[in-house]
């Protein structure tokens, strides 16, 4: 793996994703030559409708593409705590394992799906942290178990029942770890929380539960897809406070997914707009608000309802992406669309300092 | 317990008394397209009480109103009184009852199997959709759903006893059945299998075995499907859901996902499933214990049906409904015991 | 060409037609459905031609030579040999074919209609109505088919009208709750709503709307039914319920062959087509229809969903 792929400062970098849905309509093709690069510790947020892509991204970043998808080209190169780079799409099993949940982690759009509605929110997170931090949580087991060896009796010495309380200790000590996590999360009564079913919590307690599992192991970087659009809007604003908190406290990367242009203005450093599977533009979050440059990111802003001005919407439909429109995608909704717009796809180029667009209206062909 | 489990059994338990009374009025109806002579032998003991059948119109009001009619019939049923089986020469009820245990041992065996092969195919089927095992394993499903049940009993009976003559039809081969019959083997509970290990008589248990391969092979190839089908579309069903994702997210390999989790939440449907299996099994005896001359009440059923004896033929269909209503909840209180979101409504 | 003209039609319902048959030509096993049953209906509307009558015989009974009881296996007289008591098999399986339509055919159409009647009722009036014919049909739905089928039957007499008519008694509450399922969901569609409030009778909306969103459902439950429907059939017939011997059906011809599937001394197999011809028929009847019922429902509900 050439050693310079990444910079110094940058932790993700998706190039040229390529993914295609088989289905019984025909081939989807969901995610067009994707272009992302993560920096060590921002948070990067990615905007775009229904269709456009930032889903299946996301889930592929952690080689987890839904059946009946299929990566077809493109590489994801990754720098987590080990230093070393990898590309995603290139590990086999076993590599994967000690990446997700360890090194990038996700949280979801409905907590309430995202949880096991047969097992109890703690024996989740206990997945986790089983999964990646078993040696580290052996290990204070037997020092608890050396502390209680002075108190313990005969029996307990005993080796087939020193097993048996090796594992009681264990599970003790997991047990003190998650009700931390839990207070991380600032539920008030973990004791509670930990021994319930997911249908017996709240949204915004489930979901707090989906974060809580996701940063089990203190990833590098993580995923968040739209995880407070299926919420109340208080508890939107509650959870927005406790992720960036939490970001602040543990030190990760996100990448936050939304259609919410006020979400990625409150917390991303920079934003990527994307549009029927290819992104279309990437600049810092002031930036982008003052001056949009693709035809689509402007549209999107202008859409946003205001107080006094009238209803503006994009006109046209989300392309349908089994024949999605030569060259450009946007070009059929464009009102700037060239000629050429319809027979080339631009490339996204740095048009000025951090700032990306993929459009021939800027920059030379 | 808490108290939402509490309630849910409550009302599940009172819920089997309007269905009971429903099966009853049900069997009663049939019991109408009679006329009341022969209604008459629903309701004697004895066959020499058949001479005086107008006394037995009149005691039973069978020439009254129906409702009259069906509350007599009612409390003769629930005092054990099925009438007299003229094609056995016996009372209904000790017909049933003492052919029950066969039928019980059969069903020991066909339905565990039955469901444990159903879910394994079915989850195999799911795991590994649309490659060759999965074509493979459906389409001997299905086969095995349109197979008729007599027909496939007379194809195993032709090759196994016909043909390579090491199985043959009953419960016991000659030897073992007189031994039953001279009382040097003693039948406690009227399961051989179950009996010959109290007796420690490992010939017997063996004979008895050997005589319950071909039945229940029968009846699980039959009814694997049924169970088969659900679990595999059970299974796929959970495979898309986001929280299996989730599982993969936070790190656990496949088998764990699949195993601990996605089978877990699949076989909730298989549970209130077993209970249709019930009837399907039951059903499913009458043919098969005909056609292996295995003597338990679908037998007796099959003979009494032949032979136009009515009460018999009613009191089985009696019996299959009560077992039918007593199957469906003990499904039902074991699904409120797996799933936990039912302890809440 | 007006084939052509049918093939592309712009009409909601024949695009959806051309949709199902193009998705059925994709799977072989429906293809192999599909084909088994054309074959049956073939066999069945031509059997006078492969197997003629005689005028002054009931056509269902099977001619015989002799009344010897030993089975004759397969020659050229009798192409697929005789039965105990000497009956011509060749000519039981065909006319078979017609008796098990007959049968099918009979309890699913008579299923159907009391199944939309008493379901369009319980969906429309709901209340006190529904309740009452939900009891029934769970009452009825709480015995094993088979076993009330062969009460029935014991009530009704021998022979296969008793079947037919038990089997229908005992089958049409699964197609009545499916027309309920419908009409409660239909009618609790917004769009009703709408079109009650623009004036649309209730009658009109039941025939515009839910009528045609049964059709799918019951189409799939038939012929996944006709399969089970002549199984039990059989089975009665099998155990003496049905036919009188000499009678064309399957169940009953299987039944002719029970003392002889040990075949005779020193050649076990000796009478095997009294019992493999006829149950081959009635198996690859069955499947050919859970076939076809198994392709319709995997084509057909997908699509109900996506609307």
């Amino acid at each position: 793996m050439p050693a310079q792929v990444l910079g110094e400062n940058e932790q993700l970098k998706v190039e040229d994703l390529v993914v295609r849905f088989y289905t019984y309509e025909g081939i989807v093709k969901a995610v067009e030559k994707a272009k992302l690069t993560l920096m060590k510790g921002e948070t990067l947020g990615v905007v775009g409708e229904t269709g456009s892509g930032k889903s299946v991204t996301a889930l592929t970043i952690m080689a987890l593409t839904p059946t009946p998808g299929k990566v077809e080209g493109g590489h994801i190169y990754f720098k987590g705590t080990t230093g070393e780079t990898v590309d995603v799409l290139s590990l086999k099993e076993a590599g994967l394992l000690k990446i997700r949940g360890k090194e990038i982690s996700m949280i979801f759009q409905e907590p309430n799906a995202a949880l096991d509605p047969l097992f109890k929110v703690g024996d989740q997170i206990a997945e986790a942290i089983l999964a990646h931090r078993l040696p580290e949580m052996l290990e204070k087991a037997n020092q608890l178990k050396k502390e209680k060896a002075n108190n313990s009796s005969f029996l307990k010495s005993l080796p087939i029942l020193r097993n048996r309380s090796r594992d009681k200790l264990l599970q003790q000590v997991v047990r003190k770890e998650i009700l931390e996590l839990l207070r991380l999360m600032e539920i008030s009564d973990p004791e509670r929380v930990i021994d319930a079913y997911p249908h017996e919590l709240s949204g915004g307690m489930q979901q707090r539960i989906v974060i809580a599992t996701a940063l089990a192991c203190s990833p590098t970087l993580l995923l968040a897809d739209e995880p407070t659009t299926n919420l109340d809007v208080t508890v939107q604003a509650q959870i927005l406070d406790l992720i960036t908190r939490l970001k602040r406290r543990f030190g990760s990367s996100i990448i936050y997914i939304t259609h919410d242009m006020g979400v990625i203005a409150e917390i991303c450093d920079r934003v990527a707009v994307m549009y029927a599977g290819s992104v279309v533009e990437v600049a810092p979050v002031l930036e982008i608000f003052k001056t949009p440059l693709h035809p689509y990111t402007k549209a999107l802003l202008e859409s946003i309802p205001r107080p006094g001005s009238s209803f503006k919407s994009i006109p046209g439909t989300v392309p349908n992406l089994v024949t999605p429109p030569s060259g450009c995608r946007f070009h059929p909704r464009c009102y700037h669309a060239m000629e050429k717009c319809s027979r080339e796809i631009p490339e996204l180029k740095e048009i000025s300092k951090g700032h990306c667009v993929a459009c021939f209206l800027y920059g030379d062909a | 317990m808490d108290s939402g489990l509490r309630t849910y059994l409550a009302r599940r338990l009172l819920l089997v008394i309007p269905t009971l009374i429903g099966v009853t009025l049900l069997i009663f109806a049939v019991t109408q397209l009679f006329d009341p002579v022969e209604r008459a032998s629903l309701y004697v003991r004895d066959p020499r009480q058949m001479r005086a059948v107008d006394e037995i119109i009149q005691k039973y009001g069978l020439d009254q109103p129906t409702y009259v009619q069906y509350l007599r019939w009612a409390e003769q049923v629930i005092q054990g009184n099925l009438g007299w089986s003229k094609s056995l020469n016996m009372q209904v009820i000790d017909a049933l009852l003492t052919r029950f245990p066969a039928t019980v041992e059969l069903a020991l065996f066909a339905a565990p199997i039955t469901i444990l092969l159903g879910i394994y195919l079915g989850k195999i089927s799911a795991v590994k959709k649309d490659t060759f095992i999965d074509h493979v394993t459906r389409a001997l499903a299905v086969v095995g759903w349109s197979l008729p049940s007599f027909w496939l009993g007379l194809v195993l009976l032709a090759f196994f006893y016909g043909g390579l003559g090491i199985l043959s039809p009953g419960r016991l081969s000659p030897w073992a059945e007189a031994l039953v019959r001279t009382g040097e083997f003693k039948v406690y509970t009227g399961l051989y299998t179950l009996d010959s290990i109290l007796n420690l008589n490992a010939a017997v248990l063996l004979d008895a075995l050997s005589h319950l391969i071909l039945p229940v092979a029968t009846l699980t190839i039959i009814n694997v499907a049924l169970i088969m089908r659900v679990m595999r579309s059970s299974m796929l069903e959970q495979l898309g859901k986001t929280y299996i994702l989730s599982a993969k997210a936070r790190g656990l390999d496949e088998k764990t996902v699949i195993d601990k989790h996605a089978t877990k939440n699949a076989l909730i449907p298989i549970v209130t499933l077993s209970g249709l299996l019930t009837a399907g099994l039951l059903s499913g005896m009458v043919i098969t214990e005909t056609i292996f001359q295995f003597k338990g009440v679908g037998y007796f059923a099959a003979h009494a049906a032949t032979q136009l004896d009515i009460p018999a033929v009613l009191g089985f269909a009696l019996m299959t409904g009560l077992i039918f209503v007593i199957a469906n909840l003990i499904v039902d209180l074991l699904y409120a015991y797996i799933d936990p979101r039912i302890r809440l409504g | 060409m007006p084939k052509n003209r049918l093939w592309n039609s712009e009409h909601p319902r024949i695009k959806e037609l051309v949709f199902v048959l193009r998705k059925l030509k994709a799977s072989p096993l429906s293809i192999a459905g599909l084909s088994i049953v054309l074959l049956f209906t073939f066999l069945a509307i031509l059997a006078p031609v492969l197997a003629p009558t005689q005028p002054d015989r009931d056509p269902y009974i099977m001619p015989r030579e002799g009344y010897a009881s030993t089975p004759k296996p397969p020659n050229t007289e009798h192409l697929f040999g005789t039965t105990e008591g000497q009956y011509d098999l060749y000519y039981g399986v065909i006319w078979g074919t017609r008796s098990a339509y007959r049968i099918g055919v009979l309890v699913v159409a008579v299923s159907t209609i009391i199944g939309i009647a008493v379901g369009s009722l319980a969906g429309y009036f709901k209340g006190l109505i529904d309740e009452v014919l939900m009891r029934l049909t769970d009452i009825i739905l709480a015995f094993p088919g088979l076993i009330l089928a062969m009460a029935l039957v014991v009530a009704f007499g021998r022979g296969l009208d008793s079947i037919t008519l038990a089997i229908i008694l005992v089958g049409w509450p699964s197609y009545a709750r499916l027309v309920r399922g419908e009409f409660l969901k239909v009618t609790s569609e917004d769009f009703v709503e709408a079109a009650k409030a623009i004036g649309c009778s209730d009658f009109r909306v039941i025939i515009k709307h839910v009528i045609p969103n049964t059709i799918f459902p019951l189409i799939i439950m038939a012929s996944l039914d006709i399969g089970s429907i002549v199984l039990t059939a059989a089975a009665l017939s099998f155990l003496g319920l049905g036919a009188d011997p000499g009678y064309s059906d399957w169940g009953q011809i299987i039944s002719l062959s029970r003392n002889w599937i040990t075949g005779a001394p020193g050649n076990p197999f000796a009478y095997w087509h009294t019992f493999i011809i006829p149950g081959i028929f009635l198996f690859l009847f069955v499947i050919g229809w859970n076939l076809l019922g198994d392709a319709l429902r995997d084509v057909l509900d997908p699509m109900i969903r996506r609307r």
